[in-house]
């Protein structure tokens, strides 16, 4: 799962050498710009898309794979703003609904741009330097770190529920068993999390998170 | 349900984020004190269980599907600070990961999801279990009638936003309030009767759990306290949807729309039209949010009483047995 997530987060080029605070900066700034951009500047907007496709091509992500990435998030996007025509009795806010989605899709291609040059053990560490608490950096790489034992105990859970053919039924039904799921594995995964926390008790762990780089 | 950067402006994406990162702030502070060195484990955990369980696809018998979002079940569990920080953290992750939901407009999707959804959530859930006595139903139905309320107030604050992005544009923004919130209403029954069905099965299997997160007296509720339950939710509901009978939320927008344009001093005629244009359709925009909040109303308290009544609380304990780390 983690190689659809990231999957050029490990490949090496120019883009991924950044300093990773820079590579956050230029993303926030790429993003803040385009939202910022009244759309009688379009060509600032072509500028801006160039440059975008520059760095995804530098980076060495494949055209194929943005494209496909791009199928996934237009649904969404468009779903969203075609709600503006819709409520004008489409006859106003078709500029509008272009302008968001021109907008939504530069802002997702630097976002995706981001991730696949910026592993996330990168981002915790970029979180880390620019003081965000501790406590919240250690939570969000607990949660990358199991996020993969969940998804493994759902798969399970699926696999088990297709083996019995559980797929019929009513909607209530089909429902109330897929609910029923993932109530089961909220209970076993905060079971496991009461594990954890023992062997991480027995381990001397006292709330208080400490980092390698602390020492120097 | 995630806002995408482009559809708000910056500036209230700026000022969605401070009011966001000031929750979230005082959440982390409550939830240290609370939880102690167990919080990293257990937020950690609920993290990543609503980071799975949203992706488990819930069939509407259509070619969409619906999804869990689980703010208000963050907070049955953890209570209102640690749910709010676990759904905050997930939101984080979800954009590191998928570029889901938007950078910028992480500071709405946290006001959104997270601080209306755990803090706002909790608030109507103790509530209501408060009211109805404590036990079993008081904790599903608590749960059913929160989620539900969330998901609507999310998409309130949303057109809020969204006028005050586009606070220029000569746009019937009352039009957009009324498909959101109307659209909002059924994915929220949705929303609630997943809600209600996880802690229904939580309640059977884990009572502690809940009853640790939601503390409560356990002396059953007089048929008063009840009436008055009835009673809240009923008021709760009309206040959701007075709104655009009293048409009082859409003048206020018009209001600070009003107060933006002559900032702007930029299109000062156009403005004029939106109010004439809004009036042939103005009674059909009041029906139909009425209709839906009624509609709305009518099927969460179904399903609340039905998902109470589905599973009994006496039903055989399945073991939940995990599997060995």
């Amino acid at each position: 799962m983690s190689d659809f997530w990231d999957r050029y987060g490990r490949s090496v080029s120019i883009c991924h050498r950044l300093p990773p605070v820079l590579k956050l900066a230029l993303a926030v700034s790429i993003i803040v710009t385009g939202v910022a951009i009244p759309v009688r500047y379009w060509p600032a907007y072509g500028v801006l898309g160039c440059l975008v496709f520059a760095g995804h091509s530098i980076a060495g992500i494949p055209l194929g794979y943005l494209i496909k990435r791009l199928l996934i998030f237009l649904p969404f996007v468009s779903s969203m703003a075609i709600s503006l025509p819709l409520s004008q009795g489409l006859d106003r806010g078709w500029d509008l609904m272009l302008q968001i989605m021109f907008r939504g899709c530069l802002a997702f291609l630097v976002s995706l741009w981001l991730v696949n040059v910026m592993p996330f053990e990168q981002l915790l560490v970029t979180l880390r330097k620019l003081k965000v608490p501790s406590v919240v950096v250690a939570i969000l790489a607990f949660m990358y770190r199991y996020v993969f034992v969940v998804w493994d105990e759902l798969d399970k859970m699926r696999t088990a529920r297709k083996a019995r053919s559980f797929s019929g039924g009513s909607l209530w039904f089909r429902w109330r068993t897929l609910s029923q799921m993932i109530g089961m594995l909220l209970i076993r995964s905060l079971n496991r999390a009461e594990r954890i926390h023992g062997a991480m008790c027995s381990r001397g762990w006292d709330g208080e998170v400490r980092w390698l780089d602390d020492q120097d | 349900m995630h806002i995408q950067d482009g559809y708000l402006s910056t500036s209230v994406c700026l000022a969605t984020g401070a009011v966001s990162l000031g929750a979230v702030g005082y959440s982390l502070h409550r939830m240290k004190d609370l939880l102690g060195e167990r919080t990293v484990p257990l937020t950690g955990m609920m993290g990543s269980l609503i980071f799975a369980g949203q992706m488990v696809n819930f069939p509407i018998g259509l070619p969409v599907s619906g999804h869990l979002m689980g703010g208000v079940l963050a907070a049955a569990i953890l209570g209102p600070w640690a749910g709010c920080v676990a759904v905050t953290l997930v939101l984080v992750a979800q954009w590191a990961l998928f570029s889901d939901g938007g950078l910028l407009a992480l500071g709405a999707n946290v006001l959104h999801m997270a601080v209306l959804g755990s803090i706002g959530g909790y608030a109507v859930m103790t509530t209501v279990r408060k009211l109805l006595g404590g036990r079993f139903r008081g904790a599903v139905a608590g749960s059913v009638i929160a989620a539900w309320l969330a998901v609507l107030a999310a998409s309130a604050v949303f057109c809020l936003e969204f006028r005050l992005s586009y606070a220029a544009s000569n746009f019937d923004f009352g039009n957009i309030f009324t498909l959101m919130v109307t659209l909002h209403a059924l994915i929220g029954v949705g929303e609630a009767i997943i809600t209600g069905f996880v802690v229904s099965v939580i309640y059977q299997q884990r009572p502690d759990l809940i009853d640790m997160a939601q503390p409560v007296d356990s002396t059953v509720a007089s048929s008063a306290s009840r009436f008055a339950a009835a009673g809240l939710v009923c008021a709760l509901a009309v206040a959701a949807f007075a709104a655009p009978f009293a048409s009082a939320l859409p003048d206020g927008l018009d209001s600070v729309a009003e107060q933006f344009r002559i900032a702007a001093s930029a299109e000062s005629t156009s403005g004029l039209f939106t109010n004439y244009d809004q009036i042939p359709i103005a009674g059909w925009q009041k029906l139909s949010v009425s209709v839906a909040g009624i509609g709305g109303s009518l099927a969460v308290f179904a399903a609340a009483v039905l998902i109470g009544r589905a599973i009994p609380m006496n039903a055989p304990v399945i073991a939940t047995e995990a599997t060995g780390e």
